[in-house]
């Protein structure tokens, strides 16, 4: 715990801020760089000159570019996302009532995916070249190429329209016939996020396995797991608490890219099970050239990225005692 | 008489020169042979390229062609219209092996008609990842610790940052629906990671006792770069190809799913984003699943392939 120094956690969250300006600045740069204004979708015919300027003075355009990119980065970091042109509400309320939603179908997700994807990895890695490992390997990569909607189409063919068991939309039951205690609740989003998580996890856990192979592979040659062997230990034993424990080290540096991978594809899976998440939002609201909400979603989604990357980072460092951290000792 | 004897030397230094890397390539595809899972990779690749070239071969129709009335611009009775999509047909009333799409689409056509887009897309933006991404790899790993290395790896920390599908669809929003653009796009976020694996290859590479000579013969740095450790770590950056070629045939496809695809073209993404708009998700699975599969398999034919050429550059692995 020590080894983790307030001046070395301090150094990360620097980075990780000085990171979301930049992407926040390349965000901004993206959207002033579309031909025409986001005005367009609002701008009806029958409206007189006037109107138009009102809005757009409304909307600051007639601003110079240089005041306008300091307003949006003030505004974005006091959490004022301003007005959504479509729906007419706050963009605040609207990310708000959201965010909840994905993280828990990503969170779900992430955990699963990092969980199957190591001890799948620790056994293909520990068997390397063995028949059931190449087999195994082999279909877990035709996994990890089906596109993820695909397979959830897939998943809501057979278990929602066919078997019947779970449900294919929503968080929650529209209009339900039950009381809303803590256990109905519970069932209820259990009952709906088997799909999506299902979804989620069968595409991605293989991102993990496939470093977490070689990386085991690497592990078994070493010093140590043979004297552990050799000690008389069972084979599970140093497996497991010999081997796959210093192999899960490179595991934590891919979770840094394979959180982007995850958040991707419950973009798609929120698409596809309609979850009322950020990423239908950002889909939806491009869609619809509702800009001012399509940018904070972009922006939400950044922030999380980023917020787990310094937790994986953190994590990582804490796993790997060879790192040493300064103003540590 | 003393010129042929020259340009048959000549004939003989080329031959000298070419026989160790073909000697080479003999012993790499030997070695690749022995991964099953390789030569199935290929297998599949070749047949699809295959489709997308001669595509009239393989389909027993052009895509404009419908059930019931053929190349014929006459409508449908109420009947057949009511019987679309057709499941698969084998001559009657019409040949459609893998059935028809609602407006009468043979779908086998249409899956033979697509491997181009894929292929195309595939190929464009895995070379394209590749050609900014090795060059960068390179050079960050050749001037590790300097202020170059740095600026390219804060670069590349940013840009792991962004949340790449979000970007793909503002991206592609704003700049249009076409191909190009989704190339482009898929381009900018996949270089990232040939980056990252290339300079440290390169790190590696470059503590390596000829490089050392290379220096202290005087060659310049853009010559032991190019000439010295890009041929050491090509094999490896084809690995990369492939994989984002996997990549960018699923992202593409990902994307005509959300409704961002240029959907006058024929692609496997749109065929599943059509059964999804024409609402026949639970009633025709000889629509929904065959695009699928297609994609599935283009996809783990590049991993297959690229995991089979990293065992082959990698043979102290084993």
């Amino acid at each position: 715990m020590t080894r983790i120094s307030a001046r070395y956690l301090g150094k990360r969250v620097v980075v990780s801020y000085i990171t979301l300006l930049v992407i926040m600045t390349l965000l901004f740069a993206l959207l002033r760089s579309m031909p025409g204004t986001f005005l367009a979708s609002m701008i009806t015919p029958e409206m007189t000159p006037e109107q138009i300027a009102r809005l757009e003075e409304v909307w600051g355009l007639n601003e110079p570019l240089w005041v306008q990119y300091v307003d949006f980065m003030v505004n974005y970091q006091t959490g004022e996302f301003g007005m959504s042109p479509t729906r007419r509400v706050p963009v605040w309320d609207v990310i708000v009532r959201r965010l909840p939603r994905t993280l828990i179908l990503f969170g779900a997700g992430f955990i699963v995916a990092y969980i199957v994807g190591p001890l799948v990895g620790m056994y293909l890695g520990w068997w390397r070249g063995s028949r059931k490992d190449k087999s195994i390997f082999a279909s877990s990569l035709v996994m990890y190429s089906m596109p993820s909607f695909w397979v959830a189409w897939l998943f809501i063919w057979l278990f929602n329209y066919e078997l019947g068991w779970l449900k294919s939309t929503y968080m929650f039951t529209k209009f339900p016939e039950f009381e809303w205690t803590i256990v109905t609740t519970l069932t209820d989003v259990l009952h709906h996020i088997t799909l999506p998580l299902l979804s989620i996890s069968f595409v991605g856990w293989v991102g993990a396995m496939l470093v977490m192979r070689p990386s085991m592979n690497n592990v078994t040659e070493e010093d140590y797991v043979f004297l552990a062997q050799a000690k008389g230990l069972s084979e599970r034993t140093v497996m497991i608490k010999h081997a796959a424990r210093n192999a899960l080290i490179p595991v934590a540096t891919q979770a840094i890219v394979g959180l982007a991978f995850l958040i991707d594809g419950s973009i798609l899976i929120e698409q596809v099970f309609s979850w009322p998440g950020i990423g239908e939002l950002i889909v939806s609201s491009v869609l619809e050239k509702d800009y001012p909400i399509a940018q904070a979603s972009f922006f939400m989604l950044a922030v999380i990225i980023i917020v787990m990357r310094l937790l994986t980072d953190v994590v990582y460092t804490y796993l790997d005692p060879r790192i040493k951290f300064g103003g540590g000792q | 008489m003393s010129t042929q004897s020259e340009s048959r030397f000549e004939l003989d230094t080329i031959r000298e020169r070419w026989e160790p890397r073909i000697e080479r390539f003999k012993r790499g595809w030997a070695r690749y042979t022995t991964h099953k899972m390789g030569v199935i990779g290929l297998v599949i690749l070749v047949i699809y390229i295959l489709w997308a070239l001669f595509p009239s071969v393989f389909a027993p129709h052009e895509p404009a062609w419908k059930a019931y009335v053929g190349y014929e611009n006459t409508r449908w009775t109420a009947e057949q219209s009511a019987s679309l999509p057709h499941p698969p047909a084998f001559g009657d009333p019409f040949f459609a092996p893998l059935g028809t799409n609602a407006n009468g689409n043979g779908i086998y056509t249409l899956l033979v008609y697509s491997a181009k887009d894929a292929l195309y897309i595939g190929f464009a933006a895995g070379l394209l990842s590749s050609l900014v991404g090795v060059p960068l790899g390179l050079i960050s790993g050749y001037y590790g610790d300097t202020w170059i290395d740095e600026t390219i790896q804060r670069i590349v920390d940013v840009m792991y940052g962004l949340p790449f599908l979000p970007f793909l669809v503002v991206l592609v929003a704003i700049r249009g629906v076409n191909t190009t653009n989704i190339i482009l796009g898929i381009a900018i976020t996949s270089w990232l990671n040939n980056c990252i694996l290339i300079r440290g290859e390169t790190l590696s590479l470059k503590e390596r006792a000829y490089i050392e000579s290379a220096k202290v013969a005087g060659a310049s740095d853009t010559r032991i770069v190019f000439r010295h450790i890009m041929p050491n770590v090509l094999p490896l950056a084809f690995v990369f190809l492939a994989q984002d070629a996997a990549i960018a045939i699923i992202t593409q496809a990902s994307l005509a799913y959300l409704g961002l695809a240029d959907f006058t073209a024929n692609s496997w993404g749109i065929m599943i984003e059509n059964v999804k708009a024409h609402g026949y998700i639970y009633e025709a699975p000889w629509w929904l699943i065959p695009p699928g599969l297609a994609i599935t398999s283009i996809a783990a034919a590049f991993y297959f392939i690229g995991f089979s050429m990293e065992d082959v550059t990698n043979p102290q692995k084993e």
